[in-house]
């Protein structure tokens, strides 16, 4: 048993530590890069650092932007997600294992593959430089729709569909009072998986995106830009470009594994 | 009546969205690429003059594309491997009563979280040749001054460090979420038999989580096979030299999908008819490499649903 | 429970949410095609300016609207390799551009060669400044056949060196900038100076950073560099580029280099270690350095460079044919790239201007860097600019430069012998279209 809670604690220490780390050179002067042994502890510079952060971007607005396309990323993940998981694990169709095997087909398209065409068609519709051009290709995702079947299909009994059935509820009614409850668990953790990626998505904002209204990587990117590689800068934009995200997970964290608790459905 | 109709329709306005928006956003832009790598086709040229399979043909004598697919499946090994393994592990230890719990589960998602720059930027400070804290400890063990982005092994062993440290607690967190499905009682019974820990992972859990597994597995291996961000920003700042997108001077650590932006974006060609070729051979290769991991996981028994 | 409505709720929803989106799209500038200038006197106007980098233009800005209070100007930097790239980008999808874009001179060409996707600056006069300016500065901001005036330059980068003043002092070799510039009229002298600095062995540091900008500043001094004045790549005849590739492996195999390429964050962490004596300075390098290693203060100072003057580096600002407010652009170019502003922009930045009459100007000849030891930049780069041949580019210098600079770096990693990287150099250097 102690040896599971050092176990658990080293890995804990080296998930922490870069982010720890961006933490202490934000705190600090460029020269702190150079140390050795590098400074471990924050230096006192971190709020003139974050401050300059906001003089040099308008980082406000990136968080603002980054919260809002993360957000509606994540919910209408969750719920279309839920819905196709539902329909592959536990509803007989015609050619459902094909499209089934399409779906994951779907994930092995590379995501440079399609930017060009893909800004062709923001083009098109007068999306770019706007976040729609982040929000609408992304509101479903081949992941979160294989990520929900698998779930449902071991997690959900068929007994508790029969009965319903039984009960006189039709399909939308299963889902809505049968698989919505049961999936939470997994939703919840597919919406917190969502947002993630999508605060930490890269290269697509990159392209899409104009600096004058950024996400928040956009913003970072603009941070570590030019001749003058200003790292200290970058990691300070990093950090509270970060740390916003772990504030909400310490927060809410224990609703989204207390969920994860009670979803230990018995099959 | 409207039983029926409900039963037979409603399976497919479930999935609707999720295909309308994938034809609209995913499947158009694949069947343009398609199109544009049957020409020369750069970005900058009014005109694109049709040349077939040209551009097939010129990829597979391209010795850098090898190179690109070599170091992709190295990467991907090293990377995938030790990483799945280790998340089975700490799922295994999570899915237990444990105080900090939520502590513990919030610390795993934390590099998953924290930006990919600067993972990167910080990695490759710990991997420095000159002043990096790893070559430092490894000074105690009489161990030389490693130059990790020069080698092509050091360098593969670097950025599956970075990529494996980037994911494996996302990973351990899906299978515990599958965990936490797994009845209580076969633990509970296993235990009063007698079975050690270790027995109960490998007779238990990870039979009852097949599902997940195969699906962690494909999905990882899809990831894997299109890392280009740490390769990329890696390049830029360990110091080693080499173009924005080469991986190195020596291409040592060039992936596929890093391969396919330098020649559509980073080069100032924008050879975009090459880079589509590119993406496409590299398409199937994933899906070969997945097809292949699906084949070898479901041999454990167990089928996709 | 109301089974019956719920079950055509999901189908209203997405409908409703594709139209809510599609209705609510609008409103961003894409797609501009016409180049008119709607502007009405006193309408407010905004102007984007697309940079690669701080060019120091902010107090500019702030000038320039006293007397244009309906301008608002919006600067974007992105970082240099993903701002050229997005261009390319913007420019084939005619939409996202801004209204001014900065080009760095190795790009410049290729986007000279699409006189269809900008403005013609001539079409608002502004080719009444090529009096101003450099001659072939000015050049390269013209379509191919010389009939458009696509972009007018900022700065230009004439060379020098920088060296550390207190290593020099600890390898025993002299310290003072006429004496240093005495000790490498040619680059033959310079590996020999290096050999005697590492002889020396002043501990943890190099004579130099490495090879790659070395050799870019030896290209660059000879009459014709990776480039014909046909467009013709010329890296495998030209025998200055040949003789450039063994002068920068010379450095390595004399073990006279840190290896550590430039703009990387160990090279950055080199500054403040002092882990190198010398670096090739282009005018805009000092602006770097003095940003890069504040702590350094006093330490550095400036050399004259070996083997004559060179350009590296230097950019044009352009008008995408895609912006709204092409008038409006032009005259802020002409605003940004003046005499005067170019001047203001030398002594804050470092980055210096292409428009001759400012090298014999006394505010410019006089002006000094505390920084560097009260070093004549003014001065120093004047004369490197005033001596500066001119040096025809071609529409892939980039790409060239990546492939013989990656050749560099697998003979400084160890990897191949000089002749085996030059081979591969040179097939890379063929495929290039």
């Amino acid at each position: 048993m102690r040896l599971r809670y050092l176990t658990l604690i080293a890995v804990a220490f080296f998930s922490a530590f870069p982010l720890y780390y961006s933490v202490v050179v934000a705190s600090r002067h460029n020269s702190a890069l150079a140390q050795v042994p590098p400074p471990l502890l924050p230096g006192g510079n971190f709020l003139a650092n974050v401050s300059r952060v906001f003089d040099t971007v308008p980082f406000g607005l990136a968080l603002l932007n980054s919260f809002v396309v993360a957000g509606s990323i994540s919910v209408a993940v969750m719920f279309f997600s839920t819905l196709a998981g539902f329909a592959f694990a536990k509803l007989r169709f015609r050619g459902r294992n094909a499209m089934l095997v399409i779906t994951v087909a779907t994930m092995m398209v590379p995501a440079q593959l399609g930017i060009i065409p893909l800004y062709m068609l923001m083009v098109k519709l007068e999306w770019t430089g706007t976040t729609y051009a982040l929000i609408v290709p992304a509101l479903v995702n081949a992941f979160g729709v294989f990520f929900m079947t698998q779930y449902l299909s071991r997690a959900l009994p068929n007994e508790l569909l029969e009965a319903g059935r039984v009960d006189g509820c039709s399909t939308w009614g299963l889902f809505w009072h049968v698989v919505l409850p049961a999936a939470r668990p997994a939703a919840a953790v597919l919406g917190m998986l969502t947002f993630m990626s999508a605060w930490n998505d890269y290269f697509w904002p990159l392209v899409v995106l104009t600096p004058d209204n950024p996400t928040v990587q956009v913003a970072l990117s603009t941070l570590a830009s030019g001749y003058v590689n200003d790292y200290v800068l970058g990691l300070a934009g990093t950090a509270i470009g970060t740390l916003p995200l772990v504030a909400v997970f310490a927060l809410f964290g224990r609703q989204i594994i207390g969920g994860i608790m009670q979803g230990a459905v018995k099959g | 009546m409207r039983h029926t109709l409900d039963v037979r329709v409603s399976p497919y306005a479930y999935v609707a969205p999720f295909f309308l928006l994938f034809c609209a956003f995913g499947l158009f832009p694949l069947v343009y690429t398609a199109w544009v790598s049957l020409h020369e086709w750069t970005l900058l040229s009014e005109t694109q003059e049709f040349v077939g399979l040209g551009n097939y043909t010129t990829l597979l004598a391209d010795s850098y594309f090898w190179n690109a697919t070599f170091n992709t499946l190295s990467i991907g090994v090293l990377s995938t491997v030790p990483q799945l393994a280790l998340a089975i592990w700490l799922a295994h230890l999570l899915n237990r009563r444990l105080r900090f719990q939520t502590l513990f589960r919030v610390a795993l998602l934390l590099p998953n979280v924290t930006s990919v720059v600067a993972v990167v930027v910080i990695f490759s400070q710990l991997f420095g040749r000159d002043f990096g804290i790893i070559n430092w400890m490894l000074s105690w063990f009489g161990a030389g001054h490693i130059d990790w982005a020069a080698g092509t092994a050091s360098s593969h062993v670097a950025l599956s460090v970075m990529i494996m440290w980037r994911w494996t607690g996302y990973n351990a967190l899906i299978f515990l979420a599958a965990m936490q499905a797994v009845p209580r009682e076969l633990y509970e019974a296993a235990t009063l038999d007698g079975a050690s820990n270790l027995t109960q992972l490998r007779r238990i859990t990870i039979p009852m989580i097949r599902p997940t597994i195969i699906f962690v597995v494909i999905v990882s291996t899809i990831g894997a096979m299109q890392v280009i961000a740490e390769p990329m920003l890696f390049g830029q700042s360990s110091g080693g030299g080499g173009g924005i997108a080469t991986g190195g001077p020596d291409r040592q650590f060039q992936t596929l999908a890093l391969f396919v932006y330098e020649q559509g974006f980073a080069n100032s060609t924008f050879d975009f008819g090459y880079a589509s070729a590119a993406s496409w051979l590299m398409f199937v290769a994933v899906v070969l490499v997945a097809g292949i991991n699906f084949l070898i996981t479901r041999r454990v028994k167990g089928g996709l649903v | 429970m109301t089974p019956r409505i719920r079950r055509f709720g999901l189908p209203l929803l997405t409908a409703s949410l594709l139209a809510l989106a599609t209705a609510c799209g609008g409103g961003a500038d894409g797609g501009g095609t016409a180049a008119e200038s709607s502007a009405q006197p006193g309408e407010k106007i905004k102007l984007t300016i697309g940079l690669f980098g701080d060019f120091g233009f902010k107090p500019l800005y702030e000038e320039y609207k006293k007397t244009r209070p309906n301008i608002e100007i919006v600067e974007n930097v992105t970082q240099f390799n993903d701002h050229h790239s997005n261009l390319v980008k913007r420019l084939a999808t005619n939409a996202g551009a801004g209204d001014i874009e900065a080009v760095e001179v190795g790009y410049i060409s290729t986007f000279t060669a699409q006189p269809g996707k900008f403005t013609d600056l001539k079409q608002y006069g502004l080719d009444k400044r090529q009096a101003d300016y450099l001659d072939w500065k000015w050049q390269q901001g013209l379509s191919k056949d010389g009939s458009q005036v696509l972009g007018l330059g900022t700065d230009v980068g004439g060379l020098a060196m920088c060296y550390r003043k207190d290593l020099f002092k600890k390898a025993g070799l002299p310290d003072e900038r006429e004496e240093v510039s005495a000790l490498w009229p040619t680059w033959e002298d310079y590996i020999a100076t290096g050999k005697k600095f590492a002889a020396a062995d002043v501990a943890g540091a190099k004579f130099v950073d490495s090879p790659g900008e070395i050799f870019r500043a030896m290209v660059n001094q000879a009459p014709a560099g990776l480039y014909d004045a046909q467009d013709n790549i010329i890296v495998a005849s030209n025998p200055d580029v040949k003789k450039a590739w063994d002068l920068s492996n010379q450095l390595t195999q004399e073990g006279l280099t840190a290896k550590l390429a430039a703009f990387s964050p160990p090279w950055n962490t080199g500054f403040a270690k002092g882990s190198f004596a010398t670096i090739i300075c282009p005018a805009w390098m000092t602006g770097f350095i003095q940003e890069q290693a504040k702590d350094s203060a006093g330490k550095w100072d400036i050399a004259t460079v070996p083997g004559g003057s060179g350009n590296s580096g230097g950019s044009h600002l352009m008008v995408p044919k895609q912006s709204k407010h092409p008038k409006e652009a032009a005259e802020l170019i002409d605003f940004l790239t003046s005499k005067e502003n170019q001047a203001k922009v030398f002594k804050e930045e470092g980055t210096f201007p292409s428009i001759p009459a400012l090298y014999d100007d006394p505010s410019i000849q006089n002006f000094t860097k505390p920084f560097f030891g009260d070093a004549p930049i003014g001065k120093i780069y004047s004369d490197a600019a005033k001596a500066l041949k001119p040096q025809h580019l071609g529409p892939k210098e980039g790409d060239v430069r990546v492939a013989i600079g990656n050749g560099l770096g697998r003979v400084e990693q160890g990897k191949q012998t000089p002749d085996e990287a030059w081979a591969q150099v040179l097939e890379d250097v063929k495929k290039i279209k």
